[in-house]
């Protein structure tokens, strides 16, 4: 296996704004690398840290958290919660080793496909330099260890 | 691992082609074979279009053939194509909410043209958290709604004047408020409107008449909007006059009909320095005041600040035509004044408006264009007049004009405050500052938030038949939903479990909505969602220490089997199952 | 009366479609008919629509999909309005069904017939470029997915009807006539091309590749006669160079009309973005005379094109195109004014933007609904600045391409604009939906 590494990244999208932005990226043929998997919840405020830390766990390289813009949050302030336990969160993440670099928050508006493209790239090559997570290394280990 | 399922699972997954949008990147037969390896599936096809009468028969027809209980159609957004295809599983008797939708699409075919392998490896990807989640789908009741048979417009321009008479001549309640002291908007300011060159305040007055006149019309001047509570059919609006007076309403639906303002070219081709560089907009003032003193050599320069490489880069649309009528009135005033016309595409489209260009041609009016890299200059010329300097990209030419007055023609721009009223309305404005619709196409007069609507210069510039053609338009949209008087909404609310709550009142402070409230149950304080006011935002159920309160249809159960998908590798799981 | 609360809407493109969407919605009975076997209309044509480069049918599949299963629409397809009588709140009209020979609530839409089918005419849908049998759908979206037999072309082998195991086929159907009680009427009879051939200095109809751009949208498309592959149809080979003339017969006084059609500079630039998309190596180029950007995203959409798919602009209208009849090739002659000399350019493909014109039927339409059209045939404004969906008749509204040049949105706007006014008559006429 001597490919180069391709990191997987989970991204919970808004519905409102994020999402849509998502569409008019592809809507207007805007090219990214294909790392994302994309989860749309109602609002970046769903998004419970034990999510992050599942997907983690599950072997995301990275995750990506976009809701609207401050103050444009369809459900008033959902992305100023989602921001700030995503604050807490990198905290977190880095007392297991995880590099904070891996949680990414952002706003991205309906109207900005062309942005959330650019975050998408921006983030890959980022944690393409990060190499794989290391928690997914050592899960790796686990579930060798337990057969 | 997942319990609570009293029935197993049956799962079709429906793969598009679109075309050759989907089916020309990804490898959808590749991943219709990897849909049947998925846990649950039952059943899986592709189709050219699952969106056509064809592919939707064949949903029908496989839920009753493969006896499925959950549908996954693998194709575009669920922002434009989960209705249809909701309704289409509901008439095979399949509840709605059983349906998940992989946009491999607009995510995937669209965004990695090139890369056919990491494409369709991507939609496997898509499709297998569909399948994670659709396992877990629960059926769902909507609640229904009642709607108050009452409009809001807001903005008494010419857009939401032409509004509010419609939706009341629909027999509706409208309250119509307006910043200013008096209703008009920009037509106040205005001096004859093309085509048809009708007087503007003419035209303005016959209406306002109209709708102080109308019983069903409540007009409120010099009045904003403060805030706006509550959802579709059920808007609370309070309204502020002066500093302390307000009102408050009960609303069905709200139109947006702020209209727009005109950028002020301070600094450019010497506005704000020479007195005789003036706007566009402010020559259609002294025309309309018969206060144009007779100039010798008028020049107009179009695209002054629209159209621009960086920034505002839009075209304001209203210019050319604009800056064409009142050439021709200043021709018609002072027939020995020349008059010239700086542009760089003239916007002259319609059935009517080439016909004006024309006019303007013979009556001597001088067309000269100019290319974006070479805009004209004004400088201080001789006798206190202007010198222009333009050179002509048709002839390949320079030019220089002594003139003695400079009529910029800058763009509509959107309004200082209209950041304010998205934020309230939660109503999104688009990169060029105007509000930015639901569809670009299909939904261009209404947001993407049920029961909020936009007409006229608020929603791009545009000139008075193509805002009044919009308000038309907003009028029947926004009646909809009062015509209907009752509504089902989404079952997307917060579901507490009982059992878990602790009663920590977490909830409760990050609800926004007020939608929490606690009650004490056998002895024990536990959390209760007042589903009428929850907006499913889930920011509750993130926030639950104990892991007490979920949302329908987004539960956590189903985003972590989502998240755990996620990071596998198509490949693996194949052998697994 | 009950039947008064119905609507009539009389053209099923994307205006028809979205009033008698807007009307049917909010409760109000509604007899959308169109003259061909499926509504859709003009946006059922395109690949993709501009400035967002949405796949059209896409988009416009679940609308039409929508009127087909509204228990308030009654569609009546392959039909025409023949003779309106009375006023606004109560009008008799009469429609003509013209017999399809198929049975409709026979026909499962299966396409055995057609596979039989032993002739093959040039396909409307594919603007003649493809072929369809005598029995087709005009799509494969069409809406109803039902099957029609051209009367014209049919040979009577009843091949079909051997093959049909649903038995729908009923060469004795006869036209019908269909006597209908309305309020209002909404009119969204849209658009057609300008023939091309009068402009005889760009030999379209002449020469193989050259094309009209509803050709070439059908060239393009996925469901179109190549099946989405950019080939020229005189030899399959793939063009290295298409260029597209705007304003052929528009802006124009000496023959054409002498409006601008609105649309055809921003979809020329969206036909440009798809070529270099199909394949980046076929150069672009779009002669126009103005540039028409003053819509929603319009000039956004030419600087991508410019700067990020490479299409390029020459302000000049050519005066002739030639045709080299050994290989098919295309030579442009053009006049650059600011050198002022004669200039020349090699193109694989000449895509011609026609002006967009009101359909040739909608004459006898107006005369039938006592309708004003203007001096371009457009049904007339009753004011077009303050009523612009008004007509000269209470009662009867217009929307969409047959008001007056306007791209996709502007129709749909106005479309819910018409639908308003519709159903404010039916208000007045049955006093319901007072509040």
């Amino acid at each position: 296996m001597t490919e180069e590494f391709e990191p997987k990244i989970v991204g919970f999208l808004c519905n409102w704004c994020s999402y849509a932005g998502a569409d008019l990226a592809g809507v207007s043929r805007i090219q990214y690398p294909p790392n994302l998997r994309i989860i749309r919840v109602m609002c970046s405020g769903r998004v419970d840290p034990a999510f992050i830390l599942e997907a983690f766990r599950s072997g995301a390289d990275g995750v990506l958290i976009a809701g609207c813009h401050p103050g444009d949050c369809h459900y008033i302030a959902g992305n100023y919660k989602a921001q700030r336990r995503g604050i807490l969160l990198k905290k977190l993440l880095e007392q297991f080793g995880v590099e904070p670099q891996r949680l990414k928050i952002e706003f991205v508006s309906a109207s900005e496909g062309a942005k959330f493209a650019a975050v998408v790239k921006e983030m890959v090559e980022t944690i393409k330099k990060l190499g794989p997570s290391p928690l997914k290394v050592q899960m790796e280990g686990l579930t060798y260890a337990s057969g | 691992m997942e319990q609570s399922q009293k029935e197993t699972s049956r799962i079709g997954v429906f793969i598009c082609h679109c075309g050759i949008n989907i089916g020309g990147v990804v490898n959808v037969p590749e991943v219709v074979e990897y849909a049947k390896t998925l846990p649950d599936v039952v059943y899986a096809e592709d189709n050219l279009y699952t969106c056509s009468s064809d592919g939707l028969n064949k949903i029908k027809e496989s839920i009753a053939k493969y006896n499925l209980n959950r549908v996954i159609v693998a194709s575009c957004t669920p922002r434009t194509h989960e209705p249809l295809f909701r309704a289409t599983c509901e008439e095979a008797g399949v509840n709605k909410y059983l349906f998940e939708m992989a946009n491999i699409r607009e995510h995937c075919s669209w965004a990695h043209m090139h890369e056919h392998e990491r494409a369709t490896e991507k939609a496997k990807d898509i499709v297998r958290m569909a399948v994670a989640k659709a396992r877990l789908l629960q059926p769902q009741t909507e609640p229904e709604i009642d709607v108050t048979p009452s409009a809001l417009v807001i903005g008494g321009g010419i857009s939401g004047i032409i509004a509010a008479l419609c939706l009341a001549d629909q027999r509706f309640k409208v309250s119509l408020v307006e910043k200013e002291p008096e209703l008009g908007g920009m037509l106040r300011n205005l001096h004859k409107l093309y085509p048809t060159m009708q007087d503007a305040s003419e035209g303005l007055e016959h209406f306002i008449q109209a709708v102080k006149s109308n019983k069903s019309i409540d007009v409120f001047t010099s009045t904003v909007v403060k805030e706006v509570k509550g959802f579709i059919g059920n808007f609370k609006v309070t309204l502020q006059k002066g500093n302390s007076e307000t009102a408050n309403l009960d609303i069905g639906t709200i139109v947006v009909a702020t209209g727009a303002t005109i950028f002020e070219p301070v600094g450019m081709y010497g506005y704000g320095e020479h007195e005789n560089v003036i706007t566009q907009l402010q020559l259609e003032r002294l025309l309309k005041e018969g206060q144009l003193k007779k100039p010798e050599k008028v020049v107009m320069i179009q695209c002054v600040g629209s159209r621009e490489e960086k920034g505002r880069t839009y075209c304001s649309r209203v210019c050319c035509m604009t800056a064409l009528k009142n050439a021709m009135f200043i021709r018609e005033l002072y027939p020995e004044t020349d008059v010239y016309l700086l542009y760089r595409d003239l916007q002259t489209y319609g059935q009517h408006y080439e016909h004006h260009h024309r006019e303007a041609q013979e009556k001597g009016i001088r067309f000269i264009k100019y290319a974006q890299e070479k805009p004209p200059e004004v400088v201080a010329g001789k006798n206190g007049k202007l010198e222009v300097n333009v050179y002509h990209a048709l002839l390949g030419e320079q030019i220089k004009i002594e003139s003695d007055l400079v009529v910029l023609s800058t763009p509509l721009i959107q309004h200082k405050d209209a950041k304010e009223l998205s934020k309230m309305l939660k109503v999104p404005l688009g990169s060029d500052g105007f509000f930015f619709e639901a569809h670009v196409k299909l939904r261009p007069i209404e947001f993407a938030t049920d029961g909020i609507y936009v007409c006229g210069t608020a929603h791009s510039p545009k000139d008075t038949a193509e805002s009044v053609s919009q308000a038309f338009g907003v009028a029947s949209r926004a009646a909809i939903p009062m015509a209907l008087k009752r509504l089902r909404t989404e079952a997307i609310t917060a579901l507490v479990d009982e059992d878990l709550c602790s009663g920590c009142r977490i909830c409760e402070a990050v609800c926004e909505y007020s939608a929490i409230e606690m009650q004490e149950k056998e002895g024990k304080q536990t959390s209760k969602v007042l589903e009428a006011l929850c907006k499913g935002c889930g920011t509750c159920g993130a926030s639950c220490p104990t892991g007490a309160i979920t949302m329908r249809h987004f539960t956590d159960n189903q985003l972590v089997a989502q998240v755990r998908a996620a990071p596998q590798v198509a490949k693996e799981v194949t052998k697994h199952d | 009366m009950e039947a008064n609360k119905s609507i009539l809407v009389i053209g099923g493109g994307i205006a028809g479609i979205q009033a008698s969407l807007d009307l049917a919605s909010r409760g109000m009975k509604v007899y959308l008919v169109e003259k061909t076997p499926s509504i859709g209309g003009r946006m059922s044509q395109l690949d993709k629509t501009f400035p967002t480069m949405d796949c059209s049918m896409c988009i416009l599949a679940p609308k039409m999909i929508e009127c087909f299963r509204h228990p308030n629409i009654t569609l009546l397809t392959y039909s025409e309005v023949k003779e309106v009588k009375g006023s606004a709140g109560n009008f008799r009209v009469k429609i003509l069904k013209k017999p399809r020979f198929v049975d409709l609530e026979k026909c499962t839409g299966c396409g055995e017939c057609a596979q039989h089918c032993p002739v093959e005419v040039p396909n409307e849908f594919d603007m003649g470029l493809g072929v369809r049998k005598a029995i087709y759908v005009p799509f494969p979206q069409a809406v109803p997915l039902k099957y029609t037999i051209d009367d014209e072309n049919c040979i009577k082998c009843r091949l079909c009807q051997r093959m049909c195991k649903a038995g729908s086929i009923d060469y004795d159907q006869q036209p019908e006539t269909i006597d209908l009680n309305v309020g209002a009427i909404v009119v969204a009879t849209g658009f057609e091309l300008f023939d091309a051939r009068t402009r005889s200095e760009y030999g379209y109809g002449k020469y193989q590749n050259v094309l009209t751009s509803l050709e070439f949208e059908r060239l393009l498309s996925a469901s179109g006669p190549t099946g989405g592959h950019l080939l020229r149809l005189s030899d399959g080979r793939i063009p290295r160079r298409i260029a597209f003339i705007q304003c052929v017969g528009s802006r124009s006084l000496k023959g054409g009309v002498s409006y601008c059609s609105s649309a055809c500079c921003v979809y020329a630039t969206k036909e440009g973005i798809l070529i270099r998309e199909h394949n980046p190596e076929c150069e672009v180029y779009v002669f126009y005379n103005d540039l028409k950007v003053f819509g929603k995203g319009f000039q956004e959409f030419v600087n991508r094109a410019k700067d990020e798919w490479g299409v390029k602009y020459v302000r000049a209208l050519p005066g002739e195109v030639v045709e080299d009849p050994k290989t098919g090739d295309l030579t442009i002659w053009y006049e650059d004014t600011t050198e002022n000399v004669t200039k020349n350019m090699k193109a694989d493909i000449v895509v011609l933007c026609p002006a967009l014109v009101p359909r040739v039927a909608s004459k006898e339409l107006a005369g039938i609904l006592g309708l004003e059209l203007d001096e371009f045939g457009f049904m007339k404004s009753k004011d077009p600045l303050f009523a612009p969906v008004d007509t000269n008749r209470p009662g009867i509204y217009i929307c969409g391409y047959c008001q007056g040049p306007k791209d996709i949105p502007e129709s749909v706007a106005q479309a819910s604009g018409s639908a308003a006014r519709a159903a404010e008559v039916i208000i007045v006429a049955t006093g319901k939906e007072a509040h």
